[in-house]
């Protein structure tokens, strides 16, 4: 029954479009530069799939419904649209005028494509949005070149590491600024926002882009612009997916009850063989025993989500309505992630003045689990540590918590204890301009917007679980803790536009202030002894009962005050200049540092605008282009970084002071100077469109813990001393294979090489923190260890090399310690493609990152042979036990050394990362059905990963794996997308 | 309309002056204090020494977990009084198993929260000499507190990281400390060196504590929230026991006398209660815990949820007389083992033990022992037994006749029963016999021999490579 269903679904899908009062319509269709006709030009009617191609001469004949609209595409030459008048059409196409007129957003405003010589990638919102994906920055993986997207965690609404061209800092921030409709918004905080509003993302790469934003753009800067109305008849749209989600396998494979049983009874170590005393008929019992723990932790989870959205407007008022329910359960049982969000954008127009509001706010409940630690009572961890010959339930289906060796069931922490968050997101904006009609191209503008986050977190905890062992009075605990983030942003400028015979000049000068306000306030409290398990349930303390709740809380408060100019200049639309200045004043610098000062400048020329270039085919658009500028980053320590803090804390009762901060009085901003050589092109009748990077960034002052005597306190004072260079390579490649009425096939693909190099550390050779160094000459964040050679087949001793690399020694000394490896990547992107067959689409994307490594925590806490009592690694059972064993497992009597290059491993991989089909009902079926179009589809994330590394995944940001891994999820979702 | 350009520019360019003083910039903290400004007059200096006194809590200190508690649980661990119990998730096996190495967490996380403690007492009393001329006896009220406790932070490191403890050893010492500079590279020097800045401070201290204001603590309340803070008689327990390390027998004679007739021992009635925090009877200087902060001794036995890490050896457990009423104040026979519950908790949660008790770092029982051992080692035999039996007695165990090496060995076994996880253990072997040998319940790391490096902790990698000055102990 589904079979025929389905076979019909196709059958109308191909099938002939069946007109009525129908006229004939012919004509002829020429290349606009030169006359020539153009052969295979694709002739429909607007709205339905009836259409024809061109001829060798160019001609064309189709008949065509009373009233309808042609449209003329070809490779290579903008579409057009004609309303035949009479029944001869002569058309004449522009060459690739689409692709020159394509606009680019900076944030402060919106520039011609061609006339810009900054590095901007953009990316479409209708290209990512459908992903089913509870955080905006996670969709961008792999899009576009020098943007590097790793999300370690699958847990619903959790946000990824976002970086671009590099990490340009080492203790400060990494992530780059995000501008969501002209204002600041938190990075890493999109759990509230809905993606399908957006419009288009841009990420700003290189100074004279970025250097606009002065003291906060050294990260990059991805600019969000949401979607607005048109002057259009109203339309109506309802979107709706469905789907699962499952668990991908680790590769990081445990013991099974038999093994385990078998090490613990066969294997001599330190506190001797069968430590718990198993009899020969409890072992074999014992290792009949098929724990399903996953089963109990992990279910198939659903995600859903309905989109409403409406947009229109006329000459005057435009707007864009939209209202969203996301639900999405996360794969461990207790997880999950609800939102509501609601969005008003509108603008009018009224003689000069232009009015526009956007206005977002979001609502979402998030309940999680910990992860990313190796606490023993974190489920995630405790699920793989528990012995598995440990059942999770008892018979009589209460909790088994009779784990020989202590290993804490992971289930009544999971399904006892509460972690939520509730997020209230607000996003306004409002502005106003007014262009002056008697003075042509002045304009005044002002701006203002809060981005005001209210987070609530409630913690309960019960007093059946192991985490009540720590909680005071071992009687349960309710834990409440609010963060309110306000951040304003208040921009405004004058601009002025000039053309004078063939030169072209603007220019803006801004005036900018963003304040922003953190609160939080928070309690916890004891004694959760009655049913009722929130702030109502706490027992009040008194000086006996150990249920004192403690209360704490917090302000923090910062400001910047910026004065900028911007302008652009260009001659003959082909020779493009571009400059940029910026003053930046901060409350977080200490007294005579606060202002410090920003500029870009690029140049570009578009080559295929020369006279010489007139007779070549091979190019359609050639454009060269440089900048150099610098910008800041202000994102490290807090909002009083500079001053000597010394914060609250009391004995015995008694209030007190302890020092929790030094003074800092020479401490500036990092500044990130970028030197940036691109070139545009589209070649083959733009059938081949790209894009080729060089940049060179160098960030001075780069903020380092100048490493002190510990005698005095403190091991370490943050100080502006480095000097950091990134360098590297971009490329991004689109190619039409095909492009006709039925057919559009295309593929797509970006790389980026980064490197980076430490340059120097205020006259230090190096600079070493645990595992990772950072050393002149070398890349920064190097892994820093001694490296492992394997296992005396003799004795059984890890043995290791010095530090000559040569000469190998049973004796582990840290001193041996040389640079192994790095943690951040050496290049990553994506490649992928998009095939259109008529109605029928599909696209696919696949990212990979690779030549970083990982240090494997989680794989340190299973290969412990000091750690018996819980589960192993299954490689344990290689563990050296005779002299003359062959193995990589020292011996468990041998002192176990977990800093060393046995648990450092290669990340590379490469993800599938999505895949889609969708099917556009035919027109027929659809104004059948009153309906405006339709639009079916199926996509898959993550199917498939090729790693090597032994765990779930090895997207791992920090660089160390931890433990208590909750890895990106396999999903399949299935949708349709109706216009009303 | 041209007014209502003029109107709408006025407007603009208003709205941009509004915000656009150069005190937007200008933002100071309200959670924290800016000390470059707030300390104007002695109180505010008492805030900053109470911040020192909290920071003895710190994890690597006394109390702690995962590799904390390195001034009293490990002191006991690495020597011969536990071996490895069910629940020992391997944070002090590297001091059990004595192979710390310099880049290891444990010597690092000890080492740097002594200086942490001294690094506050140096900040309570940074420019408070500019107030002696106006408020002479508050400030000697701060500053003798401050610098006492400086000087014994730095005594606990001596005991961890300096391999000989005479008075004028001229073997590496400790870098002392002794004002708040950040950028300072400070030396070891010698351990006589450590002991001359030692022992100024304290005896500075009693001087500046003797003329104060107003008292700092009753020194005869024997209530249990009592004896929080430093006196006069907390430095003559310092100082007693500092001599009692530095060989200077007559000295330790004289203090811990002053501390025996200030305060006298516990009843076996009383001595109970001193472990259930409701009486400070004997105690000398407690360090005050209070809920919702760690489980004192939680790295050998963590009362919620019942989790032992370390079992005392049945070698330890034997020496105690079947009437002794230490045995049922230290050890409690819990879930078939013997676990140790001499910080079981504070009476009001007996019920529900947390393991939240306070640290008696100083009780006149081990003063009575410092002034056994030092009349001993006198040859006045007589009177080391009289004070080693008059303790005895107060604890209901069984008192003996010995002389000459017989009672030094009698008083370092009173003292490995008295004092277990009091933070003395290795350090007494280490200055008497410096050998180790576990018997019991031992099948790997049984013995430790008097040449070996691991008598004295690794200075940390990161001090040695910030520190062009420091120099490691050898071995490492």
């Amino acid at each position: 029954m589904q079979m025929k269903r389905l076979l019909l679904l196709m059958l109308v899908a191909v099938a002939p479009f069946l007109a009525w009062a129908q006229r004939e319509v012919t004509g002829r269709v020429t290349d606009s530069k030169n006359g020539t006709p153009l052969s295979g030009v694709s002739v429909t009617v607007k709205g339905t799939r009836t259409g024809t191609t061109t001829n060798q001469d160019g001609l064309f004949r189709i008949s065509v419904p009373e009233n309808s609209v042609l449209v003329f595409s070809n490779v290579g030459f903008a579409d057009k649209e004609v309303t035949p008048t009479t029944n001869s059409v002569n058309v004449a196409l522009e060459q690739g005028q689409g692709i020159l007129q394509e606009v680019v957003v900076t944030g402060y405003g919106t520039v011609n494509k061609k006339q810009y010589t900054g590095s901007v990638s953009k990316i479409a919102g209708t290209e990512v949005n459908l992903q089913p994906i509870g955080s905006l920055e996670q969709l961008l993986q792999g899009k576009a070149p020098g943007l590097l997207i790793q999300s370690q965690s699958g847990q619903p609404g959790s946000a990824a590491s976002v970086t671009i061209r590099g990490k340009g800092s080492v203790l400060g921030g990494t992530q780059p600024l995000y501008i969501v409709d002209g204002i600041q918004v938190t990075a890493a905080d999109f759990q509230s926002i809905n993606p399908a509003d957006i419009e288009n993302y841009s990420v700003l790469k290189d100074a004279v882009s970025t250097s606009q934003y002065g003291s906060r753009g050294a990260n990059g800067v991805i600019v969000v612009t949401t979607r607005r109305g048109q002057n259009a008849k109203t339309k109506l749209n309802y979107d709706f997916q469905y789907g699962i989600q499952a668990f991908p396998k680790s590769k990081l494979v445990l013991m099974n009850s038999k093994e385990k049983l078998d090490y613990e009874a066969l294997y001599d170590r330190p506190d001797g063989m069968n430590p718990f005393g198993w009899s020969q008929a409890d072992l074999d019992s014992l290792s009949m025993v098929r724990p399903s723990w996953e089963d109990a932790i992990f279910r198939h989870a659903k995600t859903q989500q309905h989109i409403l959205s409406a947009s229109g407007g006329n000459d005057k008022t435009r707007f864009f309505i939209s209202g969203s329910i996301f639900d999405q359960e996360g794969l461990v049982k207790t997880t999950k992630l609800r939102r509501y969000t609601g969005r008003v954008n509108l603008d009018h127009t009224s003689g000069g003045f232009k009015v526009g509001i956007s206005s977002t706010v979001g609502v979402s409940e998030l309940s999680g689990t910990d992860e990313n630690d190796n606490v023993i009572s974190t489920p995630l961890n405790a699920y793989r540590w528990t012995l598995p010959y440990i059942t999770p339930y008892l018979p009589d289906g209460s909790y088994n918590l009779l784990d020989p060796g202590g290993n804490p069931n992971p289930l009544p922490d999971l399904f006892l204890n509460t972690n939520k968050n509730n997020q209230l997101k607000l996003i306004g904006v409002v502005s106003l301009e007014y262009k002056f009609p008697t003075i042509r191209g002045l304009a005044v503008r002002t701006q203002w917007g809060v981005d005001f986050t209210d987070d609530q977190n409630e913690d309960y905890f019960d007093k059946n679980t192991q985490v009540n062992q720590v909680i005071p009075g071992n009687a349960g605990g309710f834990s409440y803790g609010m963060i309110r983030r306000v951040r304003w942003t208040g921009t405004t400028s004058v601009s002025y536009d000039k053309k004078v015979n063939d030169h072209n000049f603007g220019i803006s000068l801004y005036h900018e202030t963003v304040k922003r306000k953190t609160t939080t306030n928070g309690y916890t409290g004891f004694g959760l002894v009655g049913p009722i398990k929130n702030a109502a349930g706490i027992t009040p303390g008194t000086p006996t009962n150990n249920f004192i709740p403690t209360v704490g809380g917090n302000v923090n408060e910062d400001a910047l005050l910026s004065y900028f100019a911007i302008a652009n200049y260009d001659y003959k639309n082909t020779y493009f200049v571009n400059l940029t200045g910026r003053r930046d004043g901060s409350s977080r610098l200490a007294a005579g540092n606060k202002f410090v000062n920003y500029g870009g400048v690029g140049l570009g020329w578009a080559i295929t605008s020369e006279r010489f270039m007139d007779n070549q085919k091979l190019f359609n658009n050639l454009k060269l282009k440089v900048s150099y500028g610098s910008a800041g980053n202000a994102s490290i320590g807090d909002s009083y970084e500079a001053l000597e803090q010394f914060g609250p804390t009391s004995y015995n009762g008694i209030g007190g002071l302890t020092l929790v901060n030094l003074k800092k009085e020479e401490l500036s901003w990092e500044t990130r100077s970028t030197a940036n050589v691109g070139l545009e092109f589209a070649m083959f009748n733009n059938r081949l469109t790209g894009s080729a990077e060089v940049y060179r960034s160098r960030t001075n002052g780069l903020y380092l813990n100048r490493q002190l005597s510990s005698t005095n306190g403190v091991t370490s004072i943050l100080t502006n001393l480095g000097k950091l260079q990134n360098q590297g390579i971009e490329i991004a490649l689109s190619y039409d294979l095909v492009k006709n009425r039925d057919w559009t096939i295309n593929i797509n693909g970006n790389w980026t090489a980064n490197t980076s190099k430490i340059l120097a550390l205020d006259g230090k050779e190096e600079i070493i923190s645990g595992i990772s160094i950072n050393k002149i000459g070398e890349r920064a964040n190097s892994v820093y260890m001694v490296r492992y050679a394997g296992v005396d087949p003799d004795n059984g001793d890890a043995l290791y090399y010095k530090a000559d690399g040569k000469t190998i020694t049973n004796v582990y000394d840290p001193n041996d310690a040389v640079i192994v490896g790095c943690f951040d990547p050496k290049g990553f992107g994506g490649f992928g493609t998009s095939v259109r067959f008529r109605d029928w689409e599909l696209s696919a994307l696949f990212t990979y990152q690779y030549g970083f490594d990982i240090y494997n925590q989680a794989r340190v806490d299973v290969e412990n042979p000091q750690y018996w009592f819980s589960n192993l690694s299954r490689d344990i059972l290689r563990e050296w036990q005779n002299p003359g064993d062959i193995t990589d497992i020292p011996s468990p009597f041998n002192d176990f050394q977990d800093g060393t290059t046995r648990f450092l491993e290669k990340g590379d991989f490469l993800r599938f990362r999505n895949v889609m089909v969708s099917y556009n009902l035919p027109r027929t079926l659809v104004s059948k059905w009153k309906l405006s179009s339709a639009r079916l589809f199926v996509q898959g994330q993550n199917l498939h990963t090729w790693f090597s590394f032994k765990g779930y995944d090895p997207e791992v940001f920090t660089g160390v794996l931890t433990g208590a891994v909750y890895p990106a999820l396999r999903t399949i979702t299935a949708g349709v997308s109706i216009g009303l | 309309m041209k007014y209502s350009i003029k109107y709408i520019t006025t407007i603009i360019l208003g709205g941009a002056m509004l915000s656009s003083c150069s005190k937007t910039v200008d933002v100071d903290p309200s959670h924290t204090v800016n000390g470059d400004n707030f300390f104007t007059k002695v109180e505010d200096f008492d805030f900053a020494l109470t911040g020192a006194y909290q920071r003895l809590k710190l994890n690597s200190l006394y109390g702690g977990v995962n590799g904390g508690s390195v001034f009293l649980c490990a002191v006991d661990v690495a020597a011969d009084n536990f071996y490895t119990g069910a629940n020992n998730l391997g944070a002090l096996n590297t001091m059990f198993r004595w192979n710390y190495t310099a880049d290891g967490t444990v010597p690092r996380g000890a080492w740097n929260a002594a200086y942490s403690v001294i690094q506050q007492a140096n900040l309570s009393i940074r420019g408070i000499d500019k107030f002696r001329a106006t408020d002479e006896l508050a400030v000697n009220r701060v500053e003798g507190q401050a610098r006492a406790l400086r000087a014994y932070m730095h005594f606990e490191l001596l005991r961890w990281w300096c391999d000989n403890y005479d008075r004028n050893s001229t073997a590496l010492g400790i870098a002392y400390v002794d004002n708040f500079d950040v950028e300072q590279m400070p030396a070891r020097g010698t351990v006589k060196e450590t002991y001359d800045k030692m022992e100024a401070d304290l005896k500075a201290a009693r001087q500046m504590m003797s003329n104060m204001d107003k008292p700092i603590q009753s020194g005869t309340t024997t209530q249990g929230t009592g004896r929080a803070y430093i006196d006069t008689l907390v430095v003559d327990a310092m100082l007693a026991r500092m001599y009692l390390y530095s060989n200077q027998l007559d000295s330790a004679i004289k203090y811990s006398s002053y501390v025996i007739d200030a305060r006298p021992l516990a009843t076996p009635a009383e001595f109970p209660e001193i472990w259930k925090d409701a009486t400070t009877k004997e105690v000398v200087w407690s360090i005050k815990y209070q809920a919702g902060e760690q489980a004192l001794a939680r790295e050998i036995y963590q009362p919620a949820g019942d989790l032992v890490s370390w079992r005392p050896v049945l070698a330890l457990l034997a020496l105690y007389d079947p009437t002794d009423v230490r045995t049922n104040s230290y050890w409690l026979n819990k879930n078939s083992r013997i676990i140790l519950s001499k910080y079981y908790a504070k009476t009001a949660a007996t019920g529900n033990p947390d393991g939240i008790a306070d640290f008696k770092i100083f009780r006149t029982g081990e003063m009575y022992l410092i002034r056994a051992e030092a009349y001993a080692r006198k040859g006045l035999n007589a009177a080391g037994l009289g004070d080693l039996n008059t303790l005895r007695a107060a604890r209901n165990a069984a008192t003996g006749s010995e002389s000459g090496t017989a009672l030094e060995t009698a008083i370092q076994t009173e003292r490995r029963k008295e004092l277990v996880v009091e933070g003395h253990r290795f350090f007494d072997i280490k200055r008497t016999s410096r050998t180790i040998s576990r018997t019991q319940n031992c099948t790997s790391f049984c013995s430790l021999a008097s040449g070996n490096r691991a008598w004295n902790l690794p200075v940390p990698q990161t001090e040695i490579l910030a520190n062009p000055n420091m120099i490691q102990n050898p071995g490492y």
